[in-house]
């Protein structure tokens, strides 16, 4: 019974990585593992960890978001126009803004979704194009400035504490659990699964496929919205870039995280481990003192690890 | 007539942010501003520059559609979405439309796509200035009057006395971390040759640790709270190559509570760093005034090109020379604000060289 065994192995990867990390950057410098440092990593890592769920379902799903950098440009000018702001040109909502945001944000998932499913364009240029179209939206909006956010409720998300740590972990908890809660309990979640694992078979068995694709997309929406909120809560304010970058980091989280973007397999907890290691890696890297250029070597070669690790036993007949 | 004025004047208003009661003013900005010219002689001025969502072009474009209305002349932005291929080819179908009547300011995407603009607009016998990246060895006097000048700023001068200002905050003495923008990018190269320079002026501040954020603000809020916790209160400022970086930088020190204890540095004066400023949370930015930059480049190329003075006959330090950049810090900020925040400074855009420091040296 060799093969059980290995599969509990690779499966438990990541989260030995993510331990192994830890160990060899404490070994190195102590200081990594201080409360303060620990809260930094947590408080980096909330915006990456709500545009890698949303994204989750999607890969689970077989198909892939890539308009995480233009739907958080669109849902960052969405907040900017929602709640006070430095222009003075705010509707000054307050709190009432953010399910705005987050709807309007689940919305534009929700368009891409329809765009991958009743014009047939496969995900990835309907995401793609959509992204453009995001950043296109911001652009007008917000005029090309980064318009400072002073609404005192969203900043309170980074700068209040509670019990030491910053609203934003809080929210971030609350969002993971729920992810988990759609993943393990919930039809849709199952749905999910069945799709990217053999879709013929879940459409065979009378399950509505289009329906559950447009709400994966829509949910990678919700996420991503959620977490334009507290990335520009973070930077307090609002700009087109906020998202620059951001792509690759939640992709990366995934991969590394053990989510196979073959679709059917991982998920949202994998998702959780994912990010900490690239959140790890990011702020151990600076604390041991790598330069630069290393630092993206390191990253790179941690993606490729983990893509080997994930393919477990199983043998590919071709690989694209 | 009103409602024309009003568009004028928002659409040269650098400052003014499109949500809400402009909404209408971005759009028309967003397409290029056309509309019938008062006296034209037919002259077609043009704008390339990489997108109208960053602050820097979007000013750029202000400033140009600013000139062109200034002399009635018929004014569009070529965006090159950062491809230099369309770049080049929307520069090239406008050459075929308009010819020798172009009057062309191009920031090329980078430096090789100088040589065939250039080339293009010689041929057609227009009018062109380039601002920012060209190929050292392509320079405006070996075309004659076509090529009328090149355009650019030294990061040098901006990363020195960023640093120096950052220096003065907490006494000269002590230890800073400083943020590079994408290290091969020439600016960022410059900008840190001037910190360089001001710390080797400065025996007794210590370089802790640098990094590049790739001009990034989120990787800039990550990167010094990493520092936070390796270095601690050893920092006692923290320099950055551009606002974005010092912006995020910044964000980091405010939520531990830091803002304005440990202040920041950074260079090309947008807004939100100039309120930091203001704040006492920034110690200093340089503003490199993309408006002027717009506008006058067109300016230049427009002058040439009516005879108002003939670019072969001028020297060299006329044709590539650096712009100045405005230092600002604590002491000028509220002048400063008065002056191009609050109000949209009038500029002459008759005054060509004005503004020169010198011209621009190659290692």
């Amino acid at each position: 019974m060799i093969a059980p065994t290995k599969f509990r192995l690779a499966s438990a990867m990541p989260v030995l990585v993510l331990v192994g990390l830890c160990v060899v950057i404490s070994l190195i410098e102590p200081r990594f593992l201080s409360l303060d440092n620990l809260i930094r990593i947590a408080a980096a890592s909330t915006a990456p960890l709500m545009l890698a769920l949303g994204v989750t379902f999607v890969i689970i799903m077989g198909s892939i978001d890539l308009s995480v950098e233009g739907a958080m440009a669109f849902s960052s000018a969405v907040l900017a126009a929602g709640v006070a702001n430095a222009a003075n040109t705010g509707l000054n909502l307050g709190l009432a803004a953010l399910p705005l945001v987050v709807l309007g944000t689940a919305l534009f998932g929700a368009l891409v979704g329809f765009i991958h499913v009743f014009l047939k364009v496969p995900s990835f240029m309907a995401s793609l194009g959509m992204s453009f179209i995001g950043l296109g939206m911001a652009t007008v909006l917000l005029g090309g400035e980064r318009v400072v956010i002073t609404d005192p409720y969203v900043r309170a998300l980074t700068l209040t504490r509670v019990l030491d740590l910053p609203i934003a972990i809080y929210v971030a908890a609350i969002m993971f659990l729920a992810a988990w809660v759609i993943e393990n309990h919930t039809i849709f979640g199952r749905h999910v699964y069945a799709l990217g694992g053999a879709e013929h078979l879940v459409v065979a068995s009378g399950v509505n496929a289009n329906r559950v694709r447009v709400l994966a997309f829509a949910l990678s929406g919700f996420f991503i919205g959620v977490g334009s909120i507290l990335a520009s809560a973070r930077l307090g304010a609002s700009s087109v870039s906020i998202g620059s970058g951001q792509l690759f980091t939640a992709i990366s989280a995934i991969v590394v995280g053990g989510t196979a973007l073959s679709g059917g397999s991982g998920g949202v907890a994998s998702t959780l481990v994912g990010v900490l290691i690239v959140m790890v890696l990011n702020n151990g890297m600076v604390i041991v003192g790598l330069p630069t250029f290393v630092q993206q070597g390191v990253l790179g070669v941690m993606i490729i690890i983990a893509v080997l690790l994930n393919q477990r036993n199983r043998v590919l007949p071709v690989v694209k | 007539m009103f409602i024309r004025n009003f568009l004028n004047q928002s659409m040269i208003d650098r400052r003014r942010f499109l949500i809400g009661s402009s909404l209408g003013v971005g759009a028309l900005a967003a397409s290029g501003g056309q509309w019938p010219a008062a006296a034209a002689s037919g002259y077609s001025l043009a704008s390339s520059i990489r997108s109208l969502s960053n602050a820097f072009h979007a000013a750029w474009n202000k400033g140009s559609e600013a000139f062109a209305t200034s002399v009635g002349e018929h004014y569009q932005a070529l965006v090159t979405e950062g491809n230099s291929e369309k770049g080049l080819t929307d520069i090239k179908a406008l050459l075929a439309k308009v010819g020798d009547k172009t009057i062309l300011a191009v920031d090329p995407n980078d430096s090789p796509d100088a040589r065939p603009i250039v080339e293009a607009v010689a041929a057609a016998k227009g009018r062109v200035v380039t601002v920012w990246n060209k190929p050292d060895d392509l320079h405006p006097w070996d075309f004659g009057d076509n090529y009328v000048a090149h355009l650019s700023f030294s990061g040098v001068p901006a990363g020195e006395q960023t640093a120096k200002a950052l220096f003065d905050t907490f006494g000269g003495e002590g230890g800073i971390v400083a943020l590079g923008g994408i290290p091969s990018n020439v600016s960022a190269i410059q900008r840190k040759a001037g910190l360089q320079k001001a710390l080797a002026a400065n025996s007794k501040i210590k370089l802790l640790d640098f990094q590049d954020a790739d001009w990034d603000s989120t990787k800039a809020t990550n990167i010094v709270a990493a520092w936070l916790t390796r270095f601690g209160g050893d920092i006692k400022g923290v320099w950055a190559a551009n606002d974005s970086m010092a912006v995020g930088a910044l964000e980091a020190l405010r939520a531990e509570g830091l803002a304005g204890k440990v202040l920041v540095s950074g260079t090309d004066g947008t807004k939100d760093a100039v309120q930091a400023i203001k704040n006492k949370e920034m110690a200093a930015t340089v503003d490199w005034d993309p408006l002027w930059i717009g506008g006058i480049t067109l300016s230049l190329g427009y002058h040439a090109a009516t005879g108002k003075f003939k670019p072969s006959d001028e020297s060299r330090a006329h044709r590539e020379f650096y712009g100045t950049g405005a230092l600002i810090t604590q002491a000028d900020v509220e002048d400063y604000w008065k002056k191009h925040v609050e109000a949209t400074p009038t500029i002459d855009w008759n005054d060509l060289w004005g503004r020169l420091s010198g011209q621009i040296t190659y290692n």
